[in-house]
């Protein structure tokens, strides 16, 4: 044979080979992207076989990515690819990059067609999806901050425990009390310098970052951008804000009550919390699937605490379609079911998510009183005064331009005035990049 | 052998030349479809603004100029050469002490080798992992080890250990130990250069009654000063990749602000997170320039040393 | 005082013993050659002296000191690799002069010596020079130049000419003798090439198998080989050795063989064609080199036998012919040691 029929022999068989890949018989399963702990994964996997159960020739297929960031890379270039998935799961404080460039299909049209009806969700949630006017993704879960606190630890030192309507003064009180070395006395975190000093629990964790400030600057009647609808930086110059940071660094540089960065280097608050060496930790309500595993003590959720009005901030998923599907009407579908009282219970069950779907976020499926917390009721309680953050399209940038600012303002105690102006600055030209919904 | 004879007169074999090719084309295929045509596609694309999911508009040099006042990117161009300037001298230099270290037989030796060479035959993300296990300031191994004789936490020396991923000259730190791990190939390379120079020279000196030193000095480093220069260089280029995983693995960039964000995790950050590939792909020039640049040397370096050798 | 003194010495390779016992002794001022085939342990010797190997019994003395245990820096040899083993990086000069700047020798002391040096071997225009640019020849002048730079009390060559061509050896080997009664220093020369080694010597240590065979002036060497080795191995073509009872017509003064088993050596010159009572022969083939030839004949008998006749009168191809032999020039040996006979 001549080298050069060979050539085209092997040619035309690797054409074949990968051309066949997607010849499978019956239609093409809606491809479903998300990224989670494996108990996320899990109730995702369960929900879409209970999707095939209930409707029979109906396929999904989940594609797991490793984390949020990995999603966005996924996401971005399975569209720049042109093969991208029908469906994914984003937070809107990321789908804004998406939305504005026009990957995210409108639902209005296929909603009104629909049993689907929009009153049946927190519409903080649904508002949080909408992208000039128009109804982009559908949430899935409406979350907000909230205090985990270790209530057997509180019982062994007889700290009162929190409760609704305490102040920031009544945390620091109790971080501070709750804070304590291996004998069991209070301790000061701040000079924590030797091993035989350190707390071996400490009061509070606390995650440096804007999401984490945001509500307790607009709880003391700040702002952390300059227009809440049409931002051109970060400012947390007003004295409201600046006291809310301050108050926020304190919590390290003046009382020590959250652990030095070397410690959650060390262990991260959420495993420190775990392994019942943190006594209260601030945040969503997606830590609950983890802390359920919990056996050695009991824990319980208190609401956020309040400078002047209580705000919370959100927290919310949402299941998007993207345009660029080929398979759009299946898509739907499954979006349908899984927004449904059925496909909300299911996700609920993990306790993960509060679910967006106002009857089942009131009904047992979320409030069971046998699965811990027993106070789940604060993270409804939450709902009404919950703020939504900008949502623009460069504010991934800005989160971790912002967290890394805050960690050290944290850490290594910059000063306020440099902390504020950093983060100002160095945000302008993020938001002038960005567009917004 | 420059001798100039008259090259004989025979037709070239085309049978011959045409197997060759045969047998070259999947290396091609793939040399071609895998890295020339995306290294030219982000060549172009370095001078549009695109986002993966719009078309590419063009913008010319805006991004080189966006660049160029981009103080992140300053950040990252900066830590990427000083890890090059640190890590790759100390990399090479390890490789050569162990190189001349385990060149001879010996019990041991081939154990010891191994052991030089096991690092990088780990898989990237999972050396990375196991950093950062080994680095955890406070049950981290590593800094167990520090405080060994010390009280309350410190160093014999009464010293803090060093809080290896929070400060960010102790992390840049971190991630130059890391690499000096991974210097297995380069250990190959100069163990075999070792292994080739000739014995008899080495005997010549110890006649001389030469000291270790002064057989390093004027015998052993000149010898295979031009391996080691060219290992330099290609250690350098491959700098600005090998940085990545421990990067993202490890520091994920930090600590604040920008500790170890070198120029491939700003371009990953830049390109997939933030979705400004364009900009990210001028980014990719700017270390495609560079790489360049590092090429020339070592093809000077190769030029002046075929100079210095010819037989 | 002797230059150069190896008692009792045996080196082993591995598990294989190269040399067994080896006596073996330079006078000081003396070129001493040692001669042997390919793996007989010549190069052993000198690595034995340099202290490149160790010798596993015996002791070696250089200059009357036990230099057996101290390392090869402390043992004031030079050594010429075959190889030359020339640094590639450094100038000849800077080859020259390494023994000395190492030795922490001042550079401007050590320089001179190394111009010196390279005048003595006629090589210091090639001072500037790598050896990457040198030719055979040139390598192995800028080789000499730098054992004799620092004046050792032994100098070591390791085949030294076997690099070179066939006339440029030749000339060299007259210049490595003019440079040695220069010199006046202890050499001790190790090759292969029984001619270099007639020429050069001041005596020959003929080594098989790790044993030394013979040691003696090049004339002892050439009139009375001690062995059928030595016979054999100097003198080209070999020595023709046949059983001593072989039928083979004797001329000259030629008294009884003794009632034992001999073998009778004689070189090809000791043979003649026309002797009138000779032993029937034919003749094989012919070599012609310039003036002699070389006729290669088999006896009646069946024995070979190589003669040396001038070319004017060589014999044809086929020929019959009578040899004789001058039994004067013979050598009997014991057939069964090999060792030589002496009445």
């Amino acid at each position: 044979m001549k080298p050069k029929s060979l050539l085209a022999l092997a040619l035309c068989a690797t054409l074949a080979l990968t051309g066949c890949g997607s010849g499978a018989s019956g239609p093409d399963p809606v491809k479903l992207l998300v990224f989670g702990a494996p108990e996320e994964l899990g109730a995702y996997r369960t929900l879409i076989e209970a999707y095939q159960d209930a409707r029979p020739g109906e396929r999904v297929q989940l594609i797991e990515a490793s984390d949020r960031k990995d999603l966005l890379a996924r996401l971005a270039t399975s569209v720049a690819g042109g093969a991208p998935p029908d469906v994914f799961l984003m937070n809107y404080r990321f789908y804004g990059q998406f939305a504005a460039k026009g990957v995210v299909e409108p639902l209005d049209q296929r909603i009104a067609g629909s049993t689907l009806d929009p009153a049946d969700y927190h519409p903080v949630a649904m508002d949080a999806f909408k992208w000039e006017g128009a109804q982009l993704c559908l949430p899935q879960n409406v979350s907000s901050l909230a205090v985990y606190y270790n209530r057997t630890l509180f019982t062994r030192y007889g700290v009162p425990e929190p409760k609704a309507g305490w102040t920031w003064n009544d945390l620091v009180g109790t971080a501070t009390a709750m804070t304590r070395d291996a004998r069991g006395l209070v301790i000061k975190g701040t000079e924590a310098e030797g091993a035989a000093r350190l707390p071996a629990v400490h009061g509070l964790g606390v995650e440096p970052s804007i999401i984490r400030l945001a509500p307790l600057v607009w709880s003391n009647g700040g702002e952390i951008v300059d227009d809440p609808v049409k931002p051109t930086r970060l400012a947390l110059d007003s004295p409201a804000a600046r006291e809310a940071l301050k108050n926020l660094i304190d919590l390290r540089q003046a009382y020590g009550v959250v652990p030095s960065d070397a410690e959650v280097e060390a262990e991260d608050d959420e495993s420190r919390f775990l392994n019942g060496r943190l006594a209260m930790l601030m945040t969503s309500r997606r830590a609950t699937t983890n802390f359920r595993t919990i056996t050695g003590f009991e824990w319980d959720v208190a609401p956020m605490p309040v400078y002047r009005q209580p705000v919370g901030v959100l927290h919310s998923d949402a299941y998007c379609m993207t345009t660029g599907s080929k398979n759009k009407d299946a898509a739907w579908r499954f979006m349908e079911y899984a927004m449904s009282a059925d496909g909300q219970r299911i996700i609920a069950a993990t306790g993960r998510t509060v679910p967006s779907h106002i009857e089942v976020s009131r009904s047992p499926a979320f409030l069971d009183p046998d699965q811990p917390p027993r106070n789940s009721q604060v993270f409804l309680d939450a709902i009404p005064t919950v703020r939504a953050l900008p949502t623009v399209s460069t504010w991934p940038e800005i989160e971790d331009l912002s967290y890394g600012i805050l960690e050290n303002a944290i850490h290594r105690g910059d000063r306020l005035d440099d902390v504020i102006r950093e983060l100002d600055v160095k945000s302008r030209p993020m938001f002038a990049r960005g567009e917004h919904g | 052998m420059t001798a100039s004879r008259p090259a004989p007169r025979i037709r070239p074999d085309t049978r011959a030349r045409r197997q060759h090719l045969l047998m070259l084309a999947p290396y091609l295929v793939g040399l071609v479809g895998l890295m020339l045509l995306p290294a030219l596609v982000t060549l172009a694309l370095a001078f549009t603004e695109y986002d993966l999911l719009r078309p590419p508009t063009w913008v010319g040099l805006d991004n080189l100029t966006a660049l160029v006042d981009d103080p992140i990117f300053r950040v990252a161009l900066l830590n990427s050469l000083v890890f090059a300037v640190v890590a790759v001298p100390l990399r090479v230099l390890v490789a050569l002490g162990l190189a001349l270290l385990l060149h001879r037989r010996a019990p041991g030796v081939g154990t010891a080798r191994t052991a030089t060479l096991l690092p990088t035959a780990v898989p990237e993300i999972a050396y990375g992992l196991l950093w950062l296990w080994l680095f955890n300031p406070l049950y981290g191994p590593i800094n167990q080890l520090l405080r060994l004789g010390g009280e309350h936490g410190l160093t014999v020396l009464g010293r803090t250990p060093p809080p290896w991923l929070t400060d960010p000259t102790s992390a840049r730190a971190g991630i130059i130990l890391m690499s000096l791990f991974t210097m297995g190939e380069t250990f190959v390379v100069l163990l075999a250069a070792r292994r080739a120079l000739p014995r008899d020279v080495y005997e010549m000196a110890a006649l001389e009654d030469a000291t270790g030193w002064d057989v390093f000095r004027r015998i052993t480093l000149p010898l295979m000063a031009p391996v080691l220069a060219l290992l330099a260089v290609r250690d350098a280029i491959a700098s600005l990749h090998f940085t990545f995983v421990p990067a993202f693995v490890v520091t994920d960039g930090g600590p604040p602000p920008y500790a170890t964000t070198y120029l491939s995790l700003f371009v990953y950050q830049t390109g997939f997170e933030y979705l400004r590939y364009g900009y990210a792909a001028a980014a990719t020039l700017v270390m495609m320039l560079l790489t360049v640049a590092a090429l020339l040397v070592q093809w000077r370096l190769i030029r002046r040393y075929r100079r210095f050798y010819q037989v | 005082m002797s230059g150069l003194t190896l008692a009792g010495v045996s080196a082993a390779y591995r598990d294989a013993t190269v040399l067994h016992e080896v006596d073996l002794a330079a006078r000081p001022g003396e070129l001493l050659v040692v001669l042997g085939p390919s793996g007989a342990g010549k190069s052993t010797v000198l690595r034995v002296v340099a202290g490149l190997e160790p010798a596993t019994t015996g002791r070696v003395h250089i200059a009357g000191r036990d230099v057996t245990d101290l390392r090869p820096g402390l043992r004031n040899v030079s050594m010429v690799f075959q190889s030359y083993a020339l640094f590639p990086h450094l100038s000849v000069a800077e080859n020259i002069a390494f023994g000395l700047e190492v030795r922490d020798v001042p550079r401007r002391t050590a320089r001179e010596r190394a111009r010196a040096a390279a005048e003595t071997v006629g090589c210091a225009g090639l001072l500037g020079r790598r050896p990457g640019q040198l030719s055979g020849g040139e390598r192995q002048r800028v080789a000499l130049a730098r054992a004799l730079v620092r004046e050792p009390d032994v100098f070591l060559l390791d085949e030294p000419l076997s690099n070179l061509d066939l006339t440029l050896r030749v000339e060299m080997r007259a210049e490595l003798r003019a440079l040695h009664d220069r010199l006046g220093a202890t050499m001790v020369h190790v090759t292969h090439d029984q001619t270099e080694a007639l020429v050069l010597a001041d005596r020959i240590a003929v080594l098989r198998d790790g044993r030394v065979e013979q040691v003696g002036t090049p004339e002892q060497i050439w009139r009375t080989p001690a062995s059928t080795f030595v016979a054999r191995f100097v003198g080209s073509p070999a020595m023709n050795l046949l059983p001593a009872d072989a039928a083979v017509c004797r001329t000259g003064d030629a008294p009884p063989l003794p009632e034992q088993p001999l073998e009778v050596g004689f070189r090809p010159e000791a043979v003649t064609l026309d002797a009138a009572e000779g032993t029937p022969a034919t003749v094989d083939r012919v070599e012609v080199i310039g003036e002699d030839a070389y006729a290669y004949l088999t006896l009646a008998a069946g024995h070979r036998v190589v003669a040396r006749v001038p070319a004017a009168r060589r014999p044809a191809r086929d020929e019959s012919v009578r040899v004789g032999v001058r039994w004067a020039d013979a050598h009997l040996f014991h057939a069964d040691s090999g060792r030589r006979y002496v009445p």
